[in-house]
């Protein structure tokens, strides 16, 4: 890592995922023992990587997973993966004040300003704002900006929650309001997700979070069962929604119950369309337990 | 004789192109009369009928046109290869279709068309389907360990294929009726809209109850003697049940929709079941029919293919034909009154009856077809009065073959105009207009 101006670290490639996971078990034990200590504001570190380039291999395995056609431009949910270890790079740091692993992943926030070609080169740069307390805990927004030959092209924000962890006792919390009954909407899509989907998302996606894998890995964790990757969730959500975007994308997803696996997800697709554009809601349930999984929006122009 | 009974010099304006006769096998249930036959075989029974009924063996045929939905990648030329397996000349060209439920119908309207330029004579039309002998596909992790088998060239390659075999990857995969881009089965789908439109189980079963009256008296009265070639010790449609009653159909149990809000009504009674079969038709020109001495059924006028956006929810998946239809009775100025039969396929009871309802409409038929009122109603007495698919079952290719046949004989005997509207998955729709010849 070199020292760059305005506190950003240049890494010299992509990081390794599965190599940031064993740092962040280390972490965990080194707090444990009470040997590192924990920092109680986030670092200003922004962590940047130039030049990345796309394999198609990977590519290719990440769209049929997803059962989108395998384009030569990128799915939007593509190049969160991409960014993905950048981001947890900087979530990984001894000097982060939340512990990675466990941590709840909230919602999803992209803004894309075209598509963009597989063939592009990318630079991708990360960072975290805004910790904040939140009645179960901390959260915090992870800050994914891709740019292409020095114009942003793709920026994404994350926000996790460290469930539990409490920084400043005396802190304002937000509340959680009190959730009107979730009432069903008619489904226009049932999603059927085997007990091997969080090994397969993980093999394309890299993110090889234990609670994705296998029950007792999950269990390691503190989950009951192995849970969907909220990302697969997500990018099945924006290909259904928009098949062929040609310009613009911006969506968004919250995150409710997590999806136990093995489970079969009702989703319910409402298109709008305006003058230039056209805007998908999205709400995704439990077919069995009536509990709402994620809401979301996709709005192509 | 050969396909060139019309002038050396072929028309270039559009001339006519007439349904001269069909031929199918009689439907079985799935796994039952034909457990055992392949799509190859069931579509040479019903080409062998047909070619044994108007004396065409030998013949060189314009082309034959067929397809099946659930087709194994090993039938790519499954209607030559039948054509080669039946006593037509070899030298008679064919090729496949695939249009989901609508395949039959589309290979009708193309060939139609092909006759009315004046690139063919004569044509034969339709489709075969098996649920019982479907294709079933090694699973995805070991047809790829297979192809990188087959690219391999060296021993270390072919072991690092096979080392990525998983136990489970030995599984295989038959084919589902799930919707690949939703999920959702094509009766989840009807179920969406037979609640949208507020269908309600009687009205189903009541529709199913008219299928199998009809498809009975039909038999009864000898409607079929010209029209089907008994099969494997069939002589009727497995499916038919001439004693069901609606007390009868009230007692089964709702399949789909069980997890909606509203009421489930679809039961196996009011939906088609999966089935086996083959249905042709034979089109030729009118010079073709009166030079070879061959009866002219009805006319094929015109027809029209529409698409609806289901995946957004904007449309319920086997609504094309309520879309289809009225783009069509306008560039013909027809109307509903200018009709005497209507075909509406019943892939469930609901489907039909939603079609209705959508039709009767003004909101709808403005807001969603763009017409100025509602489209209009049918009269139940023109609607499928020799039984549709809920009494005789549905081969999927197979059923537009078995309409246009049907629907041809129906206006030979009592004259008149017909529409057909056949739904198909992937939210399509093909309808088509067919004319008495007096």
């Amino acid at each position: 890592m070199n020292g760059a101006p305005s506190g950003e670290t240049v890494l010299a490639g992509l990081p390794s995922l599965p190599g940031l996971y064993r740092q962040a078990v280390a972490l965990v034990v080194r707090r444990t023992i009470g040997r590192a200590p924990v920092a109680s504001a986030l670092p200003s570190a922004r962590h940047r990587v130039h030049g990345v380039r796309i394999d198609l291999a990977e590519l290719t395995r990440f769209e049929q997973e997803l059962g989108s056609a395998a384009r030569d431009k990128l799915p939007s949910a593509y190049l969160h993966t991409v960014a993905f270890p950048v981001a947890m790079s900087v979530l990984a740091r001894p000097d982060f004040p939340l512990p990675l692993l466990g941590m709840v992943h909230l919602s999803n926030e992209v803004h894309q300003d075209r598509q963009v070609a597989a063939s592009e080169v990318l630079d991708i740069v990360a960072y975290s704002e805004d910790l904040r307390p939140h009645a179960a805990g901390t959260q915090v927004d992870v800050v994914t900006e891709v740019d292409v030959a020095g114009r942003r092209v793709w920026t994404g924000r994350s926000v996790y929650l460290a469930r539990g962890v409490r920084l400043d006792a005396s802190g304002p919390r937000t509340s959680d309001a009190e959730r009107p009954p979730f009432t069903a909407p008619r489904p226009t899509a049932l999603w059927t997700l085997d007990a091997g989907t969080g090994r397969r998302y993980a093999a394309v996606s890299g993110d090889w979070n234990p609670i994705h894998l296998s029950g007792p890995t999950a269990r390691v964790l503190g989950m009951r069962t192995a849970i969907a990757h909220g990302m697969y969730l997500a990018a099945r959500m924006v290909d259904q929604a928009v098949a062929a975007p040609t310009g613009a994308l911006d969506w968004r997803i919250d995150f409710a119950a997590p999806v136990p696996l093995p489970a079969v997800v009702a989703a319910s697709f409402t298109r709008t369309r305006y003058d230039g554009g056209e805007r998908v809601d999205v709400v995704g349930w439990s077919a069995e337990r009536r509990k709402p999984h994620f809401t979301g929006w996709v709005r192509a122009e | 004789m050969a396909d060139q009974a019309g002038s050396q010099n072929a028309a270039r304006t559009p001339r006519t192109a007439v349904v001269i006769g069909g031929n199918r096998i009689p439907f079985a249930r799935s796994g039952g009369a034909y457990a055992y036959s392949s799509n190859k075989d069931m579509l040479i029974a019903a080409l062998d009928g047909l070619v044994a009924r108007f004396g065409l063996q030998g013949e060189r045929i314009g082309e034959v046109a067929a397809g099946a939905v659930l087709k194994h990648s090993r039938d790519f030329n499954l209607t030559r290869e039948a054509v080669l397996g039946s006593a037509l000349s070899p030298e008679t060209p064919a090729y496949d279709l695939q249009q989901a439920c609508a395949t039959g119908l589309e290979t009708v309207v193309g060939l139609s068309n092909k006759i009315r330029l004046g690139q063919i004579e004569s044509g034969i039309a339709g489709g075969v389907d098996s649920a019982s002998d479907a294709p079933i596909v090694v699973s995805e992790g070991l047809r790829r360990v297979l192809l990188d088998l087959s690219r391999a060239r060296t021993p270390q390659q072919k072991i690092k294929a096979l080392g990525r075999l998983r136990p489970k990857d030995l599984s295989p995969n038959a084919p589902t009726t799930g919707e690949p881009r939703t999920g959702l089965s094509m009766g989840e789908h009807q179920a969406l809209t037979t609640a949208a439109w507020n269908i309600s189980r009687e009205a189903q079963d009541e529709l199913a109850y008219r299928s199998h009256q009809n498809l009975a008296a039909a038999y009864e009265r000898g409607f079929f003697a010209d029209l089907m070639t008994p099969y494997r010790g069939l002589t009727r449609d497995a499916n038919l049940r001439a004693d069901t009653s609606p007390e009868k159909l009230a007692t089964l149990k709702p399949v789909f929709g069980t997890s909606l809000d509203t009421p489930a009504t679809m039961t196996a009674g009011n939906s088609t079941p999966l089935t086996d079969g083959a249905a042709l038709v034979l089109l030729g020109s009118e010079e073709y029919a009166t030079a070879n001495n061959l009866p002219m059924l009805a006319t094929i006028v015109d027809a029209e293919a529409a698409a609806v956006d289901f995946v957004h929810g904007d449309e319920g998946l086997l609504m094309g034909g309520v879309h289809a239809v009225p783009r069509l009775l306008q560039r013909n100025g027809l109307t509903f009154d200018d009709f005497d039969f209507f075909e509406i396929h019943e892939a469930f009871a609901g489907t039909v009856l939603s079609a209705l309802a959508a039709w009767e409409d003004e909101d709808y038929c403005k807001r969603v077809l763009g017409l100025d009122g509602a489209l209009g109603s049918i009269d139940p007495s023109k609607l499928n009065v020799n039984g549709s698919s809920l009494a005789a079952g549905h081969p999927f290719a197979a059923t537009g073959g078995r309409i246009v046949a049907t629907l041809a004989k129906t206006l030979s005997e009592k004259g008149g105009r017909g529409l057909i509207s056949i739904c198909a998955a992937g939210g399509q729709g093909v309808v088509a207009i067919l004319e008495a010849r007096n």
